[in-house]
């Protein structure tokens, strides 16, 4: 018990030494992969909590970093800011004048975020059936219609620009690791044996005395709560965000990899995070132009959402079950690993 | 004695189909009855409107003297009582403990924030509901599988989990529904055992619902039998055989 | 606002509805049998598009020619879609064939952003198609009262094939227990295709009235149709047929006169539909002519 919480920390401890050394040592262009990677990770872990722990389909991530992304994005702008920005329409006063620094800015973010996954999930959870996918689909499409006419407030299709370049790898890397504990810390708990058994069998978890809605609201309001606060942390990643940014491939993205790590497995989304955010990197080459010998193959812009798809489907029909299936990665079966090959070597 | 559960003129109707046609029944204290007919006679109706699954269209159900129609069926569980389901369903991912450990869920003594911070109340209650599992675990000769998953195990043990874990709620009444379907007369004959040990040892009520006669007559004092929606038949198995609107809404199933 | 525009707008509302009521037949229909939401069936509609254009420009078909092979060739793409994607998964959990549609329904999409580019394509319209009619003050295009009357006939159509051929009572059956009708000794897969094909042809007919209607196509097109069609079903009563299709008129009605009489709320008429679904499943879950096709089994 001891020893293994001892590990946990001290691999910790070693991802953060990394991160200080990156933030020395690497270029921008890795700086912002690591960014990233953190980002996707916390975007994902939520993702995983009520798609694979709680069993739930849902479509909402683009729709809740859009949410993020502007809440913290119009508060931390300065009142300054949004008055040059908002040439159209003026903003209204209540907004224009508020302002606050990053950490809080992120919260409420996350507390917004979560507020709207409440007001989507009631409707939903009070009835049976797969009506969450199709709700939050929806909601991610309508979010974009209200922003680009909601001009007082979004500043509509021109969008918001000058969005201070607050998120650095500590931001990222420390949100990232702090909604993974606590997502972590959820599922093993009443909790979160309580989501495994709405995802297994709904009708029997109900004969247990579990209040599925409630149950099924914690999954997807706390998901919302981290979504809104990467939402925030990637407005302040890349400082120019409008409407049309928040599409469904971001969503189509994270359920590649949760699907590809392991439905229900957080392990396994850690490793699916690193190993989508950085292959689909490597794939940007099939969008560009290739020259093999004399030969010009011109590149085939969005062949990459192509294969993702293609790829999806693959999974799904052969390879269910992902890297870690619903398994977690533990100290203890690694150690056991190192034993049966030590017997096997002798 | 007291009447555990109270079922009043209870009617359910599907559209313009009547599936059951004002269903009273008293269960007093301690007792094993029995629910039988003939298929689609409306026994799993029955049991659904008790338990909260189904709303009646009319009727009252009271259960220790406090009307229950209208609650949900996870508050009907925390009121005590608890069920098992024809077609065993555990949580076939969960292993055998986390099963049986769900049974605690509406009696949890921690909240989010001490999840989220692992506060003392957490580790405490955590360790108090696994040392209660295991007991229960126990009892039933399932203490050294606790860790399968519980697909792993075989049909009898399957049974035996989904019952450990309805006791786990702290039921006084247990509802069963079919228990033995499935099972070959040496499983049969073993469940009768286990279903009056548990009864004695956890003071249960017991409502059951089977097909095979042989282990109602032999279990239950008392029976009631259904047929089209309709009670045509109440009272001890030997005087239930013998009525002869019973051999008639049976005849053929009965040699079945 | 006066009479004759009014009845304007109601004639705009209806033609839209019986498109929504088309596509929403199919999603209807699927989830009926196999309890699936389609998310690729608005792409569908898209896909039937596309086709009707290419046998037009590229086999040469007179039009009417041409509607009636999109129609039968957008059905085998349903069917294939369901062979292919949908039928390995029949057993698995229901969020694997629901994450396996979203999946298919992003494939179509970008597999035609790929081969056809962003860039919306003009569709042909006949001639026939083309006329305005002017009676009383009222200005009606062709289109707008030929729509609701197709609709129409092909709803009439299905629910006789339904109620009364050997197929439509299989599928009806079907729709209530998969197993036992298994046992009864219907060919269950012939079935489901056969539920893919028709709810595909419909969403292909849709398809190309939506584009004589609306004549500019994209691969990206069937989405919010889509998202609409299926808030209808859900209003409709999830699994109903006729529901879906009277789902479908009141949707397009609503956004319609919603506009017409409020105009500042244009921009949002694409988030009617979704706030419609939200209230339908707040009030009432089953729809208007559904009925409770989620209460537990046991």
């Amino acid at each position: 018990m001891k020893r293994n919480q001892i590990l946990t920390i001290g691999s910790i401890v070693l991802l953060f030494l990394f991160i200080g050394y990156a933030n020395g040592h690497l270029n921008a262009y890795y700086i912002r992969i690591l960014n990233n990677t953190a980002i996707f990770l916390m975007f994902a872990a939520s993702y995983n909590l009520i798609n694979g722990v709680t069993g739930q389909f849902s479509l909402e991530p683009n729709g809740f970093a859009a949410i993020g992304a502007y809440t913290a994005a119009i508060l931390t702008l300065t009142p300054a800011q949004k008055e040059a920005m908002f040439i159209i329409t003026p903003m209204v006063p209540w907004l224009q004048h508020i302002h606050m620094s990053f950490f809080p800015a992120l919260i409420v973010a996350g507390i917004v975020t979560a507020m709207v996954g409440f007001i989507l999930g009631f409707p939903v959870f009070r009835v049976r059936g797969d009506y969450l996918a199709i709700v939050t689909l929806g909601f991610g499409l309508t979010i974009r219609v209200v922003s680009n006419n909601t001009m007082s407030i979004t500043n509509g299709p021109l969008g918001l620009k000058g969005i201070a370049n607050y998120t650095n790898l500590w931001w990222s890397w420390g949100f990232a690791i702090a909604a993974m504990i606590v997502i972590m810390r959820l599922i093993n708990s009443e909790f979160g044996r309580a989501m495994k058994a709405i995802r297994d069998d709904e009708d029997a978890a109900i004969a247990m005395g579990i209040n599925t809605f409630k149950i099924k609201m914690i999954a997807f309001v706390t998901s919302a709560f981290f979504e809104g606060i990467a939402g925030g942390l990637l407005a302040h990643l890349i400082t120019t965000i409008s409407p049309t940014l928040f599409t469904f491939f971001l969503t189509f993205n994270l359920l590649i990899i949760i699907v590809i790590g392991g439905l229900g497995s957080m392990t396994g989304t850690a490793i699916a995070t690193v190993l989508v955010v950085w292959g689909s990197e490597w794939l940007r080459i099939v969008e560009q132009p290739m020259h093999i010998f004399s030969l010009t193959i011109p590149g085939i812009p969005g062949m990459r959402m192509v294969i993702f798809s293609i790829l999806l489907i693959i999974i799904m029909i052969f390879a269910r079950e992902g890297i870690m299936g619903q398994k977690e990665f533990s100290w203890d079966s690694l150690f056991k690993l190192f034993k049966t090959k030590k017997v096997a070597n002798k | 004695m007291n009447t555990v559960l109270k079922c009043n003129k209870m009617t359910m109707r599907f559209g313009g189909l009547t599936a059951v046609n004002e269903f009273s029944v008293e269960i007093p204290e301690k007792e094993i009855f029995g629910l039988i007919g003939p298929n689609g006679a409306g026994k799993t109706t029955v049991f659904n409107m008790i338990t909260g699954n189904l709303q009646p269209t009319s009727g009252m159900i009271y259960f220790y003297d406090k009307p229950i129609v209208g609650l949900k069926p996870y508050q009907i569980v925390s009121l005590g009582m608890a069920r098992t389901f024809q077609n065993i369903r555990l949580f076939t991912n969960l292993s055998v403990l986390e099963n049986v450990l769900t049974g605690f869920h509406h009696k949890l003594k921690y909240n989010l924030f001490d999840t989220i911070l692992r506060m003392p109340k957490f580790s405490k209650n955590e360790k108090i509901m696994v040392d209660m599992a295991m007991e229960l675990l126990e009892s039933v000769n399932l203490k050294d599988k606790a860790d399968f998953k519980a697909s792993e195990l075989p049909y009898g043990d399957r049974r035996k989990v989904e019952i450990a874990r309805a006791l786990a709620t702290g039921p006084k009444m247990l509802l069963l529904d079919e228990p033995a379907a499935g099972m070959n007369p040496q499983e049969t004959l073993s469940l009768m055992y286990f279903i009056e040990e548990i009864r004695e040892k956890f003071d249960l009520t017991v409502l059951l619902i089977e097909h095979d006669m042989k282990f109602v007559m032999s279990l239950c004092k008392r029976i009631a039998v259904l047929d089209h929606g309709v009670k045509i038949a109440e009272g001890k198995p030997e005087e239930v055989q013998k009525n002869p609107d019973v051999i008639r809404a049976y005849l053929g199933d009965i040699n079945a | 606002m006066n009479l004759t525009i009014v009845l304007q707008q109601l004639f705009n509302g209806l033609a839209l509805g019986s498109l929504y009521g088309l596509i929403a037949i199919g999603y209807t229909m699927v989830y009926g049998v196999i309890r699936l939401i389609n998310f690729a069936h608005g792409d569908i509609m898209m896909v039937g598009t596309y086709v009707a254009i290419l046998s037009g420009s590229a086999l040469f078909l007179p039009w009417w020619a041409a509607f009636i092979f999109t129609i039968l060739a957008t059905a085998l793409v349903g069917v294939l879609i369901d062979k292919v994607a949908y039928k390995p998964l029949r057993n698995a959990s229901r969020i694997s064939s629901l994450i396996t549609a979203i999946g298919v329904s992003f494939f179509l999409e970008n597999l035609f952003l790929v081969i056809f580019g962003g860039v919306p394509k003009a569709f042909p319209v006949p001639a026939v198609f083309s006329g305005v009619l002017h009676e009383g003050g009222v200005i009606l295009p062709v289109i707008s009262i030929f729509v609701p009357l197709v609709a129409l006939v092909f709803l009439a159509i299905l629910m006789y094939i339904l109620r009364n051929t050997k197929y439509g009572i299989a599928m009806r059956a079907l729709s209530l227990d998969m197993e036992t009708t298994r046992l009864m000794g219907a060919n269950v897969d012939a079935i489901i295709s056969f539920v893919f094909a028709i709810g595909s042809a419909l969403a292909a007919a849709g398809g190309i009235f939506w584009a004589l209607k609306y004549p500019s196509i994209n691969p990206l097109m069937g989405i919010m149709p889509g998202l609409k069609a299926f808030a209808a079903a859900v209003l409709g009563g999830i699994g109903s047929v006729p529901g879906a299709a009277l789902g479908g008129f009141i949707i397009g009605i609503i956004e319609v006169l919603a506009v017409a009489i409020f105009p500042p709320l244009a921009g949002y008429k694409d988030a009617f539909a979704f706030l419609l679904l939200i209230f339908v499943l707040l009030f009432k879950p089953t729809g208007i002519m559904g009925e409770d096709l989620e209460r537990g089994r046991f």
